[in-house]
């Protein structure tokens, strides 16, 4: 029963790990990006 | 009176804005990023007479609303958008009371946007010695806001600021100058197609082609009614408008301001005739650097044997408490292990970001961007290009950010590219492990070869660093207008608050950050490391009893043969067994490859990877250090980690790129993948071949 328990625990915690490091290496949610910096050309458009 | 007001703290660089914010949020404060930009947002709460709390912004330091970086294009976005949820309710200018006319530009600027406007002058505590004196009432008249005389040194003043800030709506928001003066015919018909809407506003729009509410640049452009100007004309009026308001402000300070040069007493230019000359200045700033390294080595040896110590007796603890199964042994041997391997460097960390913070507070680093400049301009870098490359010492995300401000677009692009190289926070654990095992601890006049060997790192990185510039600067064939423009702060004593916030700030965040990954890629390094397909794994036991049936193995024995044999034939021992041909040359065995794959997400889970692996199986309390130190080369014997092979470690870190969210900010920053794929090509290809010649010389 423990061993059972332990298991489930175990790779509880590897389902959340892979999740987090999927997400935050290879698939991550886009955000807005931003518009501009002026008229001056500063290369972050 | 609503029970949240929104505060923006505005103003130039090096007024003490960040020393305002502190004083009025103490530890009450966040730092994250603007939404889809790297620009780091810092927020918090101040409690205002009469239980109305401030959320207070600090916003990045800027000279006008005339943007030219990213940064503070930032300032105006949130200054025309009243639509978001930072929209200030008033807005607080920080100037310095040593440059008062040119912080002055700024707040002309606010006012103008018709937000309540409280100019604060800091620094008061620095009148006397330099012979100012100010009328407050006749520059209130003028300026028509209420001012806030301050020093947060001496913390006076800022509870008068709090009052100002509560009673806010009492502030007028007349602006400072008629959009009439500018150009009478130009704005009477942007008048006419915008009756309703404010001309100050519209003019930013068409100026820094930022939207506020549904107008944007395109919208005022495409309006029949209303003619627009060429962008040389528009720049034209620009000049016009930064001209008439430095009139305006020359009449304020002529009523309000008197500066009496005879009772001014000044050490600085006596200070920077010392710390920017040509011999002494680099001299200093030497041994300023080989006092930190001597530092980092001596004072943060004692909590660091503690940490280590501690986490050894956890696991120990954990494994010897809780019912036996594979989840007390993931917590033993993945999770507290791998966490080990990180906390263990707070207090060295902690070290170099006090020390960083204490140069940049005391004004020091401004003189070491101008002393720079003379030897980075051979390298087509700019003096400012310093403050990336020591920046980089933390961290080199923030660092290649720090770029924004380098006018140059080749400078910037070369700077982003050889940054990197220098030694991040990330490299060192790496480093202070490996050279803990493989340097002696003996002196040379009264250094450490350990924090020699440091030092010597750092320098490497920073080499590294100015060489490749040298050559992308003969490589790239980008063409740009060079300049070099620095603001030259007064020498300050650093403020204990600043500094602390700065360095627990750091620190955690270093933490944080990097704790989350070595958590989760330690629990997946554990499970990888302690199942595995095949016979070989599975009926492990039964294949080394029968093995060593007539060696007469203790049982302590024979199961760390087990526990080896079943590492060996997990999945991450057959991964580890695939990549060794690449790196036998090198030197190292099929567990530090691991360790160096692994690290890729992170530099410093190189550590927490291989506390792992040589965690798994393992029934002693030992720290990882210890545990590295037993390891033993299993091709030639003797230690895995000698001084071929830990100089080879070394030098492989200092120039490979190993760390996936640099790669993603250099693409952000650069706009192309192209960049970020040589940077990594390049720099991975020079530390395979040093790691290489190192290992072959020296074995």
């Amino acid at each position: 029963m423990n061993g059972i328990i332990q298991n489930i625990f175990v790779f509880s915690s590897l389902t959340i790990a892979v999740v987090f490091l999927v997400r935050k290496f290879v698939w991550t949610p886009k955000k807005k990006t931003a518009k501009t910096c002026g008229i001056n050309d500063c290369r972050c458009h | 009176m609503p029970k949240q007001i929104n505060v923006a703290l505005i103003g130039n660089p090096n007024t003490g804005k960040t020393s305002v914010f502190n004083a009025l949020t103490g530890l009450n404060q966040k730092v994250g990023n603007y939404p889809g930009i790297t620009v780091e947002k810092k927020e918090g709460v101040c409690k205002l007479p009469r239980g109305v709390k401030a959320h207070i912004i600090d916003l990045p330091g800027t000279y006008s609303l005339n943007a030219s970086s990213l940064d503070e294009s930032v300032v105006i976005e949130l200054l025309l958008n009243k639509n978001d949820k930072d929209y200030p309710d008033v807005a607080v200018v920080i100037t310095d009371v040593e440059n008062l006319k040119r912080n002055l530009l700024i707040y002309t600027q606010i006012k103008d946007l018709e937000i309540p406007t409280i100019l604060v002058i800091n620094m008061s505590d620095r009148m006397a010695y330099k012979g100012i004196s100010l009328d407050i009432e006749k520059l209130e008249a003028q300026l028509d806001t209420k001012i806030a005389l301050i020093s947060t040194r001496k913390k006076q003043g800022v509870d008068n600021l709090k009052d100002l800030i509560s009673n806010y709506q009492n502030l007028s928001i007349e602006p400072c100058l008629s959009t009439q003066d500018i150009d009478i015919d130009y704005f009477k018909g942007l008048k006419k197609a915008f009756p309703n809407q404010s001309l100050y506003k519209l003019w930013l729009v068409i100026t820094q082609d930022v939207n506020f509410g549904k107008i944007s640049r395109n919208t005022i452009k495409d309006t029949s009614s209303f003619k627009t100007k060429k962008d040389s004309d528009l720049k034209r009026l620009q000049q016009k408008e930064t001209i008439k308001r430095y009139q305006f402000i020359n009449n304020v300070l002529k009523e309000g301001q008197t500066i009496d040069l005879k009772t001014a007493k000044d050490l600085r230019i006596k200070l920077d005739r010392i710390l920017t000359h040509k011999v002494w200045g680099y001299l200093i700033f030497g041994i300023i650097l080989l006092t930190i390294f001597q530092a980092i080595y001596d004072w943060s040896s004692v909590p660091m044997d503690f940490i280590d110590n501690a986490f050894a007796s956890l696991s120990d603890w954990t494994k010897n408490t809780l019912p036996a199964g594979a989840f007390t042994n993931l917590l033993a041997e993945g999770i507290i292990s791998g966490l080990g391997g990180i906390v263990i460097f707070i207090p060295q960390i902690a070290f170099l970001f006090l020390f960083i913070a204490v140069l940049e507070e005391s004004g020091y680093m401004s003189r070491v961007v101008f002393l720079m400049d003379r030897i980075m301009r051979r390298f087509g870098l700019s003096g400012k290009s310093v403050v990336p490359l020591i920046s980089g010492t933390a961290c080199a995300i923030p660092a290649i950010m720090a770029t924004r401000n380098i006018e140059s677009w080749k400078e910037r692009l070369i700077t982003i590219l050889v940054t990197p190289f220098t030694t991040c926070s990330a490299r060192l654990p790496v480093y202070l492990i490996i050279i803990s095992l493989v340097i002696p601890e003996g002196r040379f006049f009264g250094l450490s070869y350990q924090a020699l060997t440091l030092m010597l790192l750092y320098l490497i990185g920073f080499g590294a660093a100015v060489g490749s510039a040298w050559i992308l600067n003969k490589i790239l064939k980008i063409k740009s207008r060079k300049f070099f423009v620095v603001e030259m702060p007064n020498y300050k004593l650093p403020l204990f608050k600043n500094v602390a916030l700065t360095v627990l700030e750091k620190t955690k965040s270093f933490i944080f950050g990097a704790g989350k990954i070595i958590l989760a890629i330690s629990i997946v390094l554990w499970f990888l490391a302690s199942y595995g397909p095949g016979t070989e794994f599975n009926n492990a036991e039964e294949i080394v009893t029968e093995q060593y049936a007539s060696n007469n193995l203790s049982q302590i024995e024979l199961e760390q043969k087990i526990a080896s044999h079943k590492l060996e034939h997990s999945f991450i021992g057959i991964a580890g067994h695939a990549i060794e041909p690449a790196i036998r040359p090198l030197g190292y065995d099929w567990k530090i490859g691991i360790a160096i794959v692994s690290s890729f997400a992170a530099r410093e889970v190189f550590v927490g990877t291989l506390a792992t692996i040589y965690s798994v199986g393992s029934d002693q309390e030992a720290t990882i250090k210890n545990r590295m130190a037993a390891e033993v080369n299993p091709i030639l014997g003797g230690p895995l980690f000698n001084l071929a092979s830990g100089i080879s470690l070394l030098l492989f870190y200092a120039f490979a790129m190993q760390c996936m969210s640099t790669l993603a900010i250099v693409k952000r920053e650069t706009n192309s993948w192209k960049w970020p794929i040589l940077q990594l090509t390049i720099m991975t290809a020079i530390a395979y071949i040093v790691a290489f010649i190192a290992y072959q010389f020296l074995k």
